[in-house]
């Protein structure tokens, strides 16, 4: 070949790159649009109006309300909002939106589907800027939805850097069950995926802020609420539309970290809660003892879905949900201008102790007349450390206590203490009980269900400290000192015993597939809730890990089962939350040795 | 304007068509344009230094070859005196233009160094002009002083058009990071007609190709993992050091090499030869020969302008006499070109930076070089008494091995933040190796995945496998030139993809999801 042919060879293959770019966006489809390899959380996380839009291009019949606004909105419940109101919502957050990305969606809404109910979430942000215009591929609003045109939306996705493509294709060799940060949404539901981080252990502030240290010296940048005016102009047109379309429309603001609040002026803040007074009567978050808590925030610009679920309550009246007394108010034309001066008038940080409290739990296994190691104490060593909480004026506390403080706010005794005991020894029911009883303790046993009645290891014959009855446990239970709970079914396997492979504890083993794992983890719960609950009568909701090890995946599959509170071995306190149910997961435990009640109480008391 | 930009390729592309289509008594009028052009879009303002250089070296030129024309005229009887006269008048006007221009140099690249340690020792402190740093500056200084020298010399007429003269330095694939060229071999190219030549664009692309390849696939993704452990060596093992120090030796290799195929394939687009500035190093095996395929031109430019007029200098000829005096044998004869060999390679290592690094790297150089030279005897003596087959495969595969880890081991100094990094890392990679860390996964945090990893290696064995066949008398494009139209085919696309794929997509992309790292 000459090289003049070469050349024109050259130039034929240099042309046919933009083609082959095209095939392969066309094929791979990163971003949903032509409709190859449906991924919708993948594309979703790309771009989240367009892949919004493309998945309700084919679900229109399975939502007839929608939830609309900027990231914040994420943790508004779809459930929780269909159940108050009895609707099928769609959470069509989008990160970034200005109010008239939401305008542009909303009209598109009310086009395609007879809307019910739309709930429009108003953040501080909105204030900032509006009408950007956005032409980044990951930014700009379907064409269905800003009536672009359709040559250029297409042809844009088309020519799409190829890495998308390409991240696409990794992605879905490494997608998993539990969201990744290329997978971040919902599909069903719209909202952020947050079963990982609902289940993050949120404990004592050091660590929070230790694990998120934005909030230890939260960077504050003057910004100013330019876009007041425009955004209220967008928020009237969505109030008009709605009437129109006979949509009945709620109005919230999300909640503010502090802090981030204090980016705004007075002047600038006032204005605008003020405004929005004037176009629609609205419920206010803004601003609360809660703003100051880190805890109820991932980040400084988003609040966590359980303060989403308390300001819903708020919304419909729910007085099983613990509120603070602050929480949001119900705004109108008249009192707008009053409540948006109030809001200028703000403290900086607080005081927690009205709603956390310390909760140290105390992990017991074996009792034995002579006692002597870690994990069996004698019984002079046990009756002299419950006589010692007696008269150190501790109450023993159940999970159920737990769980009422951090769901609806019921107070926990003065001093609490949860005492647990991890495998169910025949011991905790002829040594401990009658102590416990005779000292007005209460405690939590987390009983290994494949050991229950048996003193030989599964069907080895292998000789093992003999386990309490189904029948004692009833027996237990039915005297209101004890509660017994799960420590899995058939996860604490001992490897001396075990013929096939080994797990250790509930982790994964290797070479087993996150299907396979779930599964087994699954019907392993269900199997140990199902034996304790008919054997016990009693609710089985808090579970201990064996030896103590936990992933976030075991986590969410806990939460996923219904189990509310699971312990781990790390030596630690608890800082329980009210409206923080999350604060229930992961807690620590202090083994308690053979020591004396004094230095036990010296233990707890730091 | 960086060769990896596409605003690069469209600029080239568009020359070389102008090149094509203006009549060719304007090509190097056009040449000059889009050389000055390409350097006012990456340089600004500091074009007036190139405009000094020029300046001072064209009239340098002017005036030398006057004044050699003038000798050459002089009737026999004055011959004498009059070439003496002459003479001081020439070494005038060379040594002022070299000393402006090295002084400018000096100012630019060496004055804050200087002005730092003065400070540090004698506690003076010294005014540092805030100066930007001109694109090119020490390559173009060394070329234009090469024609002085050259001019002074009488080597050649000096150049009468500084339009012309200023294409010679401003030629814009090389401007940036050379090869230093010569004015006879350059100029006359420069300044010719050059009628289309398919051959020449085809040549051109596939050199540029082939220098994309080496600089965005293999060098820029090796890069990353580089950077991180040598932003905080303190935290790796040996092991880790030296898998760094290695991936930085091929970043180095794949990225000027590249970056001088870029430049070479540009211009023989244009029709134009530039020197070879690479001649497969890895393949070297000695030390010596190393610097004789690294960075060819300028170790040449060294040894024309620098190791010659040093070792024929009265010093160097009183030291070669009292060497001969005083120590026996091969060492008294050699001693005084030794000494200029130990000078030569300490000033190529300073002209790679100001640093004490870089002294410590010129000094690491000439060290060797001039002890294996003063040694050669011994090891004469010593080849003889062992019975080994020096001519065989075995032993050249032995003396590439050990060149390349003493090249391997100045690279410590040279990439360290700063030498007593280097000196602390050598000694980790010797005391505290830990070959077991180089498994355990370390590897996989340092920024890049297997992926790049394996991307690489791969890209690496294809470089080694090209230069191993060219190491053979093998000719790689003419080979392809001779497979089928298949084969001509894949060798356009594989390498265009893998270089759009593998490297320019890489650069500059953030996938949608950082947005969400937090959550």
């Amino acid at each position: 070949m000459n090289a003049k042919k070469w050349m024109i060879m050259f130039v034929c293959c240099l042309l046919s790159l933009p083609v082959l770019l095209a095939g392969l966006n066309f094929v791979v489809d990163p971003f949903g649009v032509f409709g190859h390899f449906t991924w919708y959380s993948f594309s979703e996380t790309l771009n989240p109006r367009v892949g919004k839009t493309e998945y309700l291009e084919e679900h229109w019949d399975d939502y007839d309300s929608y939830v609309v606004g900027c990231s914040s909105t994420s943790s508004y419940s779809v459930e929780e909002l269909n159940a108050y109101l009895d609707a099928s919502f769609y959470n069509l957050i989008m990160y970034g939106a200005d109010m008239e990305d939401v305008e542009k969606t909303v009209a598109y809404l009310l086009e395609n589907d007879t809307v019910r109910y739309l709930f429009l979430n108003v953040y501080v942000d909105n204030g900032i800027s509006i009408g950007g215009g956005e032409d980044d591929l990951t930014l700009k609003l379907h064409e269905k939805v800003s009536g672009a045109s359709p040559l250029s939306f297409y042809g844009g996705y088309l020519m799409a850097d190829p890495n998308y493509a390409m991240d696409k294709l990794e992605a879905m060799a490494k997608d998993t069950w539990l969201p990744q940060t290329f997978d971040v949404f919902d599909e069903a539901t719209g909202v952020y995926d947050k079963r990982a981080r609902d289940v993050e252990n949120i404990s004592d502030m050091e660590r929070y802020v230790a694990a998120y240290p934005v909030f230890a010296d939260y960077p504050v940048y003057p910004t100013e609420l330019a876009a007041t005016e425009r955004c209220m102009e967008s928020v009237a047109a969505i109030r008009d539309m709605c009437a129109a379309a006979g949509t009945e429309l709620i109005v919230a603001c999300a909640p503010v970290y502090g802090e981030y609040l204090n980016s705004f002026s007075d002047g600038d803040l006032a204005a605008f809660y003020t405004a929005l007074g004037q176009v629609t009567d609205y419920w206010d978050f803004t601003y609360s003892s809660v703003s100051w808590e880190p805890r109820y925030f991932y980040d400084g610009t988003h609040f966590r879905n359980a303060v989403g679920t308390m300001a819903l309550a708020k919304i419909f009246g729910n007085d099983d949900v613990y509120i603070p007394e602050d929480f949001g108010a119900y705004v109108t034309a008249e009192t707008a201008a009053d409540h948006a001066a109030a809001l200028t008038n703000r403290g900086g940080g607080q005081d927690d102790s009205g709603y956390t409290r310390e909760v140290p739990i105390l992990m017991y296994h074996h009792l034995s007349e002579e006692g002597g190691t870690d994990i069996n104490i004698s019984t002079a060593a046990f009756e002299d450390q419950m006589r010692a909480l007696r008269d150190g004026g501790y109450t023993a506390v159940t999970f159920d206590d737990l769980y009422a403080y951090v769901e609806h706010g019921t107070e926990l005794p003065e001093k609490p203490v949860l005492i647990t005991f991890d495998d169910g020894y025949e011991s905790n029911y002829t040594l401990a009980w009658p102590i416990l009883e005779r000292y007005g303790m209460k405690a939590t046993i987390f009983a290994i269900g494949v050991s229950i009645g048996k003193d030989t290891y599964k069907d080895t014959g292998a000789a093992i400290i003999p386990h309490f009855s189904l029948e004692q446990a009833a027996e237990m239970v039915d005297s209101g000192v004890i509660s017994v709970q799960t420590h899995t079914y058939d996860m604490h396997q001992a490897a001396e015993y075990e013929t096939g492979p080994v797990r250790e504890g509930v982790l994964q083993m290797a070479g087993e597939s996150e299907a396979d794992y779930m599964a087994a983890f699954r019907a392993d719960l269900e199997t140990a809730k199902a034996q304790l609950e008919q054997g016990t009568g009693q609710a089985v909701t808090a579970l201990a890990y064996p030896f103590g090890f936990s992933t976030t995946l075991s986590e969410a599959l806990c939460r996923g089962e219904g189990i509310r509170a699971t312990v781990t071995t790390e030596s630690r306190g608890n800082t329980v939350i009210k409206g923080l149910p999350q604060c229930l997961y992961g807690m620590g435990r202090y083994t308690v040795t053979e020591i004396s009640g004094a230095e036990l109480l010296a233990l707890l008391e730091g | 304007m960086s060769f990896t930009s596409l605003s690069f390729l469209i600029f080239l592309g568009a020359v070389a068509a102008a090149y094509y289509l203006v009549p060719r008594r304007w090509q190097w009028g056009l040449l000059l344009l889009a050389s000055y052009g390409f350097y006012c879009w990456g340089g600004g303002r500091t074009v007036a230094y190139l405009l000094f250089t020029t300046l001072t070296t064209y009239l340098a030129g002017l005036l030398l070859g006057k004044l050699n024309r003038r000798a050459k005229a002089l009737p026999p009887e004055e011959r004498k005196a009059g070439q003496a006269r002459l003479r001081r008048g020439k070494r005038w006007a060379a040594l002022g233009a070299c000393l402006l221009n090295f002084g400018m140099l000096y100012l630019l690249k060496y004055w804050p160094f200087t002005a730092e340690v003065v400070e540090s020792a004698a506690g003076i402190s010294l005014y540092v002009p805030d100066l930007l740093m001109p694109v090119g500056v020490s390559y173009f200084i060394f070329q234009a002083v090469g024609y002085v020298i050259d001019c002074y010399r009488g080597k050649y007429e000096p150049e009468r058009n500084v339009g012309k003269y200023a294409l010679f330095l401003s030629f814009f694939p090389q401007v940036v990071q050379g090869p230093i060229s010569r004015y006879d071999q350059l100029s006359p190219q420069l300044l010719g007609e050059h009628p289309l030549s398919w051959d020449n664009l085809k040549y051109g692309i596939q050199l540029a190709m082939w220098g994309y390849f080496k600089k965005l696939v293999i060098a820029e993704r090796v890069g990353v993992m580089v950077n991180t452990v040598f932003a905080s060596y303190w935290d790796y093992p040996g092991s880790i050091l030296a898998a760094a120090v290695l991936g930085y030796s091929i970043q180095l290799y794949c990225d000027f090499s590249g970056g001088i195929d870029i430049t070479r394939g540009a211009a023989q687009m244009l029709g134009i030869d530039l020197a070879e500035n690479f001649r497969r190093p890895l393949f070297a095996r000695s030390l010596t020969e190393f610097w004789r395929r690294w960075h060819i031109t300028l170790g040449a430019w060294m040894r024309d302008y620098l190791f010659y007029p040093l070792a024929l200098s009265k010093p160097f000829r009183r030291l070669g006499n009292f060497a001969r005096r005083h120590f026996k044998g091969t060492v008294g004869k050699i001693f005084a070109t030794s000494m200029a060999t130990f000078v030569v390679y300490f000033v190529i290592g300073i002209w790679h930076g100001a640093n004490f690094r870089y002294i410590a790297f010129g000094f690491y150089n000439g060290a060797l070089i001039t002890a294996g030279l003063l040694l050669e005897p011994f090891f004469v003596k010593l080849r003889q008494r062992l019975p080994i087959r020096w001519e065989g495969k075995g032993w050249h595969l032995v003396q590439m091995a050990r060149t390349a880890l003493i090249v391997f081991a100045g690279r410590y100094i040279t990439r360290a933040p700063r030498l007593l990094a280097a000196l602390y890392m050598l000694k980790e990679t010797v005391v505290s190796f830990h070959p077991g860390r180089l498994l355990d996964g370390t590897l996989l945090t340092l920024g890049v995945t297997g992926f790049d990893y394996a991307v690489v290696v791969l890209g690496m064995a294809v470089v080694l496998g090209v230069e191993w066949y060219q190491e053979r008398g093998g000719h790689a494009r003419q080979w392809l030139e001779r497979q089928n139209a298949f084969v001509q085919w894949l060798g356009i696309m594989v390498p265009l993809l893998a270089i759009i794929l593998l490297g320019a997509v890489g650069q500059n992309y953030v996938g949608a999801e950082f947005i969400y790292a937090q959550f």
